[in-house]
């Protein structure tokens, strides 16, 4: 049974000022200072979902493969136009930071991704990457559960979700360790008229014991956990540029010098990972940060709309590492979608649901390359190609090898670890090259 | 039988569950069982509303919403020619909540959205205000209605058929989107299906396309028998040269159908709390006996004793909606803008017409998050300090255009006295017998005089997905919003200024003058949640109004006011008060 007192020393990492204290504003105060006077050398995950089904095919795309070019008569890249990783793969042209990051030995391409019995079903199938469980017989999802297992230095909250959609089901019932943060606005509590003794009587009546398993138990924490980072994030938040950097063009970022990053457009995948680099750059503690893109079921005309979503992923991404240099080293970004496209395209120019697909994995501690076999064009299960690496590799080996984390207390079973990181590397504290 | 059931919920015997409820002593027709039944088949409870269930008793109310006010119908001719005007998508969200506040069949109403999240569909993608307005009223045309002949119309309609990419099913090249979540989220729910019986469903349902004319608001269904595949296909091991139409009746004729619904709507009206199978099975097999009658299962539902037991109550998150209407419903005096409700919902995680997929809203738990809860937070201080329309940069004295009809002062809206005095929470004795004739606002009135919003006279830019005016650019809706991120940080630097009477919370609760602190705090919490606050909660807010000193011999000064704002808004964040 979780105590209150549990509950409010989880929220704060085990930070032992909340063992005996009861009075809420001390420690929010208390909290606030030691996450400023805490220097932490913790490793950070960041997440990116791609939502809707990313088409691995025209992300990394087996230029060179014939049957490629005859499954797809209007969308397969060409030799000229992809982006070579090797005589067989390349990049969609749009994601030129992407290839710069690849150039750099800094980013790991992960082929034939998939799991055991694709469930084509984006909510069936999401849930299954998210849960990291094909049976769905767990209810919390897997950075939920690494989150209690994971050591926060800082008393920081572990897991922040990045985005105005409810929390990802991936860190869903992580009680006491995922916060989520909509846009500022949003997360700046209202209290006119006597404010600091509204305040306190809020944190009071909310800080009462109830019954650990009811209903209101765990809304009670909930709150609590919510007026405790507002502090935070608003410290982390306060010196925002005040005016949003002009767009650019094109899929490629000029440098940029570290912090300027578009953080003010949190509508924007280049805006949420601008955040959560300048989240990392104020040391705000937490380890664990989730971001999505939607619109990635491009089931009709999808050449348009998959170039511009790819051309976003990688100049957001681009730009994250760009912004985040003196922390680089204790970064690493995966991407990932629910589920790949049909290795045929359909009759609107588009790609239904299929199967296994391709992911990222980029950072200073990343050792560049392909890993895993892309999957054969000529030996597919209705209609979809068959994957070659479980996606629970690819976790087991960032929990164990990256958040020092074991990997089988979260994911149930052991899985063989993939060639992702290079932990002796090390991280050049410059800029990305950019020519 | 026992006055309780017993307080494991496998050990309840079903047939106890869903016998019919009667008040006796153990749990008594009292303001507790009262809001919990406004709590769930309505959008809350006015005090006038629960002075009148009250005095009606339980079985005359639960007749009344369950059949809605008599005037309902004529109300409901009212709403439904003046959503013919609607031109966006806010005014359509802005229509539907007051349908539901005044709609005098909130229970219609709230089917009709348990059905907009089982059929969820989204503007985000359909994009045309008539063709969400016309789902609308299929769903609310069969809320309390027969599933078989809904599936069909839902089948046939525009949007869905928009918003699940029909037009791309094709013979020779089906689009598996539709026949998919008929199966997994309209009838039966994952697991009693193959891959096989949707691919061969989507072969029966190619050519069920929206005829696209030169006015997208004109589109309409069309079968095209030349994109039709009319070989045979094999669903559910039947084989035959099945249409659409007959797949969705084979759907309706598997036994997990009535379970998969009836889960569903146990969880929307009784409980989140998984129930045992033994105790949805009796209702779905009186569903299916009842050719999926609706008005029959809703009715046993509530009407039970498990509904009005421990095992129900406050075992639902409240759904943002649910939040937001409950809480004006209780605490303000007079009508809000609505309007000014939409961006709120919004950040607490409910745009209306725009779920965020096809799989409809997360509901319980999920709705909860940080910045969810915030925005609870922060909408429950919007109402208590009746801080409507407020905190608009761009200098309009916005205010002053929305008429109100709920003053004394001539105002264009002519509702009937019913309504007005429900709204108004002294007004009890002013309902009983009036039968006023009935106007309902239209909305692009030309004089632009609007009660409900200003939304409605400065419609947004397209997209947006609230009316507020810049710097505010609330996301389009459904959609991650591009919003900056304010500078300004230190709230609670200015003291509020006073509410308009309309809008002050503080009003109907000192009104009555009550006699000291504790009354007052008494007063509030049956007002909120229809039972007296735990005595750590009253103690704290008790002193929090008093703030150590003895009581003053006046308490309706305008900083006691002020307090009592104050502490109301505590009393929305409470945790309790997030559950249903």
């Amino acid at each position: 049974m979780t105590t209150r007192r549990d509950f409010l020393s989880r929220t704060l990492g085990g930070s032992s000022l909340l063992a005996f204290g009861g009075v809420v504003p001390e420690f929010l105060a208390n909290a606030a200072a030691a996450a400023e006077t805490a220097k932490s050398q913790d490793t950070i995950l960041v997440v990116v979902e791609l939502s809707g089904g990313n088409d691995g095919l025209n992300t990394v795309a087996p230029y060179a493969d014939d049957l490629y070019q005859k499954a797809r008569p209007t969308l397969a890249l060409t030799r000229r136009e992809a982006l070579k990783l090797n005589d067989h793969v390349g990049l969609h042209p749009r994601m030129g930071e992407l290839k710069r990051l690849w150039d750099d030995k800094k980013l790991a391409v992960v082929q034939g991704v998939g799991y055991p019995n694709p469930d084509r079903s984006h909510f069936e199938s999401m849930d299954i990457w998210q849960l990291a469980d094909p049976k769905r017989s767990l209810s919390n999802g897997w950075l939920a559960r690494t989150i209690p297992n994971m050591r926060v230095n800082e008393a920081g909250v572990p897991g922040m979700f990045i985005g105005q959609d409810r929390l990802p089901l991936a860190m869903q019932g992580a009680d006491g360790g995922v916060i989520s943060l909509a846009d500022r606005e949003s997360f700046r509590l209202k209290l006119t008229g006597n404010a600091a003794p509204r305040k306190k009587l809020l944190e009071d009546l909310n800080a009462g014991d109830g019954p650990a398993a009811d209903l209101s138990a765990f809304v009670r924490k909930r709150q609590l956990q919510t007026y405790t980072s507002l502090k935070k994030i608003e410290d982390a938040l306060a010196d925002l540029p005040s005016q949003r950097p002009p767009d650019r063009p094109g899929g490629l970022v000029p440098p940029q010098p570290p912090g300027s990053g578009d953080a003010l457009n949190l509508g924007t995948l280049n805006g949420r990972l601008a955040l959560i680099g300048r989240l990392i750059n104020k040391g705000l503690g937490t380890r664990i940060y989730y971001a999505s893109i939607n619109g990635f079921d491009t089931h009709g005309a999808q050449a348009e709309s998959h170039e511009a979503l790819l051309g976003e992923v990688s100049s957001a991404i681009g730009e994250f590492f760009a912004n985040i240099v003196p922390n680089a080293g204790r970064v690493v970004l995966m991407t990932y979608s629910e589920f790949g496209r049909r290795v045929k395209e359909n009759g609107s120019r588009g790609t239904d649901h299929g199967a296994a697909s391709c992911l990222f994995v980029a950072g200073a501690k990343v050792a560049g390359g392909l890993v895993g076999k892309h999957p054969k064009l000529d030996d597919l299960t209705d209609g979809d190609l068959k994957y070659t690496t479980d996606f629970r590799s690819v976790y087991a080996t960032l929990l164990d090898q990256w958040l020092g984390v074991d990997s089988q207390a979260v994911l149930g079973s052991k899985f063989a670890h993939l060639p992702l990181l290079d932990l002796a590397k090390k991280a050049d504290e410059k800029p990305i090259s950019r020519s | 039988m026992a006055d309780t059931l017993p307080s494991e919920l496998v050990k309840v015997d079903p047939r106890d569950a869903w016998a019919p409820f009667r008040p006796n002593a153990a749990v008594p027709w009292n303001e507790k069982w009262v809001a919990h039944l406004h709590r769930r088949a309505a959008f809350g409870s006015t005090p006038f509303d629960a002075t009148r269930s009250l005095r009606d008793g339980y079985e005359k109310t639960l007749e009344r919403l369950l059949g809605g006010e008599p005037d309902a119908d004529e109300l409901l001719d009212v709403l439904l020619k003046t959503g013919q005007f609607l031109t966006t998508d806010t005014q359509l969200r802005v229509w539907w909540l007051t349908a539901m506040l005044e709609g005098k069949h909130p229970l219609r109403e709230k089917m009709t959205l348990f059905w907009h999240n089982h059929f969820a569909t989204s503007y985000a993608k359909v994009q045309r205000t008539r063709l969400m307005f016309e789902q609308n009223l299929q769903l609310r045309k069969h809320a309390l209605g027969r599933f078989r002949p809904f599936l069909l119309e839902m089948s046939l309609d525009t949007a869905m058929l928009k918003w699940l990419d029909s037009n791309q099913n094709v013979k020779g090249a089906p689009n598996e989107n539709f026949a998919r979540e008929v199966m997994e989220l309209f009838s039966l729910g994952v697991g009693h299906y193959t891959e096989k019986d949707i691919q061969e469903a989507a072969r029966a349902f190619t050519g069920w396309h929206v005829d696209s004319r030169i006015d997208e608001d004109e589109d309409s269904f069309q079968f095209k028998p030349t994109l039709h595949d009319d070989g045979a296909k094999t669903v559910f091991g039947r084989t035959g040269n099945w249409n659409g139409t007959d797949i969705l009746s084979f759907c309706c004729d598997k036994p997990e159908c009535a379970a998969f619904l009836v889960g569903k709507l146990y969880s929307f009206f009784v409980s989140e709390t998984k129930p045992p199978a033994t105790l949805i099975e009796p209702l779905a097999e009186r569903l299916r006996k009842s050719d999926y009658d609706f008005a029959d299962l809703v009715k046993t539902m509530l009407g039970s004793r498990l509904f009005f037991s421990e095992h129900a109550y406050r075992k639902r998150v409240k759904w943002p909606v649910e939040y937001a209407l409950g809480a004006i419903r209780a605490a303000a005096p007079g009508r809000v803008p609505l309007g000014d409700v939409l961006d709120p919902l919004a950040k607490m995680g409910q745009v209306l017409f725009a779920p965020p997929n096809v799989k409809g809203w997360r509901t319980g738990t999920d709705w909860l998050n940080s910045a969810t809860l915030l925005a609870r937070n922060n909408f429950a201080e919007t109402l208590a300090m009746g801080a409507w329309e407020r905190g608009r940069d761009d200098g309009v004295p916005q205010r002053a255009s929305v008429a109100v009809s709920d003053t004394a002062t001539a105002t264009p809206v002519d509702f009937p006295a019913a309504s007005l005095a429900e709204y108004s929470m002294a007004g009890s004795a002013a309902v009983a017998g009036s039968a006023v004739a009935m106007t309902f606002p239209t909305f692009p009135d030309p004089n632009g005089k609007l009660y409900v919003a200003p939304a409605l006279q400065t419609p947004p830019p397209p997209g947006s997905g609230t009316i507020d005016p810049p710097p505010q650019k609330p996301p389009a809706a459904g959609s991650a919003g591009v919003q900056p991120l304010p500078k300004a940080l230190n709230p609670g630097e200015v003291p509020p200024p006073t509410p308009e009477p309309r809008f002050d919370v503080s009003a109907p609760l000192l009104q009555p003058k009550p006699k000291d602190a504790a009354e007052l705090v008494a007063r509030m919490s049956v007002a909120l949640a229809g039972e007296t606050a735990p005595a750590s909660v009253k103690s704290r807010i008790e002193r929090y109004l008093l703030d150590g000193k003895p009581a003053p011999k006046e308490l309706d000064t305008p900083a006691f006011r002020q307090k009592v704002r104050e502490t109301l808004h505590a009393m929305m964040c409470l945790p309790e008060y997030q559950l249903n």
